[in-house]
């Protein structure tokens, strides 16, 4: 039996992994919830997000916590842009049709980035990415926390959002039924285009805020992405709270994984509980499409 | 008899006869790298064309028919490493049971999903697969890869030094999935999955199990996928995880199928007779300078069909086919 102190540790690394995988999980399931495709894409929009962040560190020098204020919204320039040209044309299609296009769009950003910046691992050098704090014998780097607090500001911020403010309201209103929303005077296609920007702005940030202790790649995005599907499913497609839920749920298994398994088995356990869950609540653990 | 004389003296006979007859004797004539290419359009057909009984007929959308293709490959060459299994055994048989078995906890986790979700599930299967198969190193030599071992020109072991043999099994296994696809589409099975694709709901209030008819499709699709996979290791030799399981994989069974047609016998042979090519191409002329063009033109090709033409270019080449056909029948007269 391993030292409680080292178990704790281990748990607590998963929950600050788990709160990232609750951020880019939101993004997925605002888009989900919202214009019903599955963004099989969103990985490509982390990447984004963290070579932007690298080239403006890497060109001008600004640090990734000053930087998410241009990615993020430059994401959701991107994304709105790819609901105008692509994704409005799909809405009413078949899932088919809706998970290939994503699925095409993820191939090509993939590869653009293979083409443009090559297969290497880039990463930031930060002044605070070597600090550590320690509390009782648990130890936490400082990029790790700001990371971790980020995510949790975000998530918070856009649980707002959509609780509080009119256009959140909107939203949730046209995920809930679309008819009686456009009969009550919203926009659909308004509120689809901010969505999917949303949801990449999201993804965006994300990018960002990871950017301090992770490698850029130009797959990065699969190996985040992946994990956050294993969590939407869990938490029910479209469901928010559900996301913020299950992505420590799944931090924490991965992080137990590496602990007792391997060192790369974390995404194995958590995908044996992913396929477990389905096994035993085909539904997810939470109900589906409520924002 | 007489059926049979009078359709192949007609040109709806005698062109599909003509095409084989080209396909048979095509390796007395070609150089070594078309052959080659004439392979890995068979063999993307096959695997393709799999995925087409259960993506394209059924409709599941499966992204993760990699896992089968893996099972088959690593059955083949790890029970031939540790054994001395010919991989007709280890392979076919035994990597392909593995495949079924796999395909039966497939079905299990996901055919109560519907849509998104099932795609999505079969993919993180997939990836569970590729992930075991990278960290048992002990057993499956990890990211490294299994290289064949040697048997020279062995029928028994697979494994022929020249690549005429493979060309013809290829042709052989590409033919095969057409007529089992055919028999499927023709069948009482047939019409269920695509009852179940068109409206699941309304197939099961009217009787179908729906669950049974894509597990049928599923083990098929796994089978014949892992078959491939025996194949693919045997006529390339080396294996590794992060291919043979790989997503990438999975997506481009679906892509080919998706380009020629899903749901239709010739859809997965066009599929692979247009995007093989053009891949071989692209890939010779740039893929040494700039990595992943090919990939990028394969991604829009996709974008642009499920966006213009979702039910693929079978129409067009049909058209083209059927032009072709009264061109030669008023000859005839």
């Amino acid at each position: 039996m391993p030292d409680i102190s080292i178990l704790i540790q281990v748990i607590v690394s998963g929950i600050l992994m788990g709160a990232i995988y609750s951020l880019v999980s939101i993004g997925l399931t605002i888009i989900f919830g919202v214009v019903r495709i599955v963004n099989f894409a969103h990985g490509e929009f982390l990447m984004i997000g963290m070579y932007a962040t690298y080239f403006l560190w890497g060109t001008l020098g600004i640090d990734p916590l000053i930087s998410i204020l241009i990615t993020t919204p430059l994401l959701f320039i991107i994304g709105a842009g790819i609901y105008k040209s692509l994704f409005k044309r799909v809405v009413v299609a078949s899932d088919f049709s809706k998970i290939f296009l994503t699925v095409g769009i993820s191939l090509v950003l993939q590869n653009i980035a293979l083409l443009l910046f090559t297969a290497n691992y880039w990463s930031v050098k930060t002044s605070y990415e070597r600090m550590v704090l320690s509390l009782w014998g648990i130890s936490i780097s400082y990029p790790r926390l700001i990371g971790f607090l980020g995510a949790v500001i975000l998530s918070f911020l856009i649980s707002l959002f959509f609780l509080k403010t009119d256009l959140g309201k909107a939203m949730r209103a046209v995920a809930q039924n679309r008819e009686v929303a456009m009969l009550m005077g919203i926009n659909p296609d308004r509120i689809y285009l901010i969505a999917v920007g949303l949801g990449s702005a999201v993804a965006g940030a994300t990018g960002t805020i990871i950017m301090p202790y992770f490698y850029v790649f130009p797959l990065v995005g699969f190996a985040f992405v992946v994990m956050c599907f294993a969590v939407v499913i869990t938490g029910g497609l479209g469901n928010i709270k559900g996301a913020l839920l299950c992505g420590p749920i799944f931090g924490i298994a991965e992080s137990l994984g590496i602990f007792f398994v391997g060192a790369d088995s974390g995404l194995i356990v958590a995908f044996l509980i992913l396929i477990l869950v389905l096994i035993l609540r085909p539904s997810g653990l939470l109900e589906a499409g409520r924002l | 008899m007489k059926i049979l004389v009078k359709t192949l003296v007609t040109s709806r006979g005698y062109v599909p006869l003509a095409t084989l007859i080209i396909f048979l004797i095509l390796p007395l004539f070609l150089p070594t790298y078309f052959l080659h290419i004439m392979i890995t359009i068979f063999f993307f057909a096959f695997v393709s064309q799999a995925w087409n009984i259960i993506g394209g007929y059924a409709g599941q959308l499966s992204l993760g028919n990699a896992a089968f293709l893996g099972l088959g490959a690593y059955g083949s060459v790890l029970l031939t490493y540790y054994y001395n299994i010919p991989p007709w055994i280890g392979g076919i048989l035994i990597g392909g049971a593995v495949a079924i078995v796999l395909s039966l906890i497939t079905g299990l986790a996901c055919f109560r999903l519907r849509g998104p979700y099932f795609a999505i599930s079969t993919l993180a299967i997939g990836e569970v697969m590729r992930l075991l198969f990278l960290n048992q190193r002990k057993i499956t030599f990890g990211a490294e890869g299994v290289t064949v071992p040697y048997k020279g020109n062995s029928l028994l072991y697979f494994q022929f030094l020249s690549k005429v043999p493979y060309y013809y099994i290829a042709l052989a296994l590409m033919i095969l999935s057409m007529y089992i696809t055919w028999r499927i589409e023709k069948s009482k099975l047939g019409h269920y999955l695509v009852a179940i694709n068109q409206n699941q709901d309304a197939a099961e209030a009217i009787g179908v199990n729906s669950i049974r008819a894509k597990q049928i499709a599923l083990s098929t699709s796994a089978f014949l996928t892992a078959i491939g996979g025996t194949f693919y290791a045997q006529y390339i030799y080396f294996i590794d995880p992060d291919f043979v399981f790989g997503l990438g994989l999975s997506i481009e069974f679906a892509m080919i199928a998706i380009v020629g047609g899903v749901g239709t016998v010739m859809g997965p042979i066009i599929g692979s007779f247009l995007l093989r090519p053009a891949m071989e191409i692209t890939n010779a002329f740039l893929g040494a300078t700039y990595m992943g063009v090919h990939l990028i033109v394969y991604g829009c090709l996709l974008i642009a069909v499920v966006m213009l033409k979702p039910e693929g270019l079978i129409g067009w080449v049909g058209g083209l086919y059927q032009r072709l056909l009264k061109l030669l029948s008023k000859k005839d007269d």
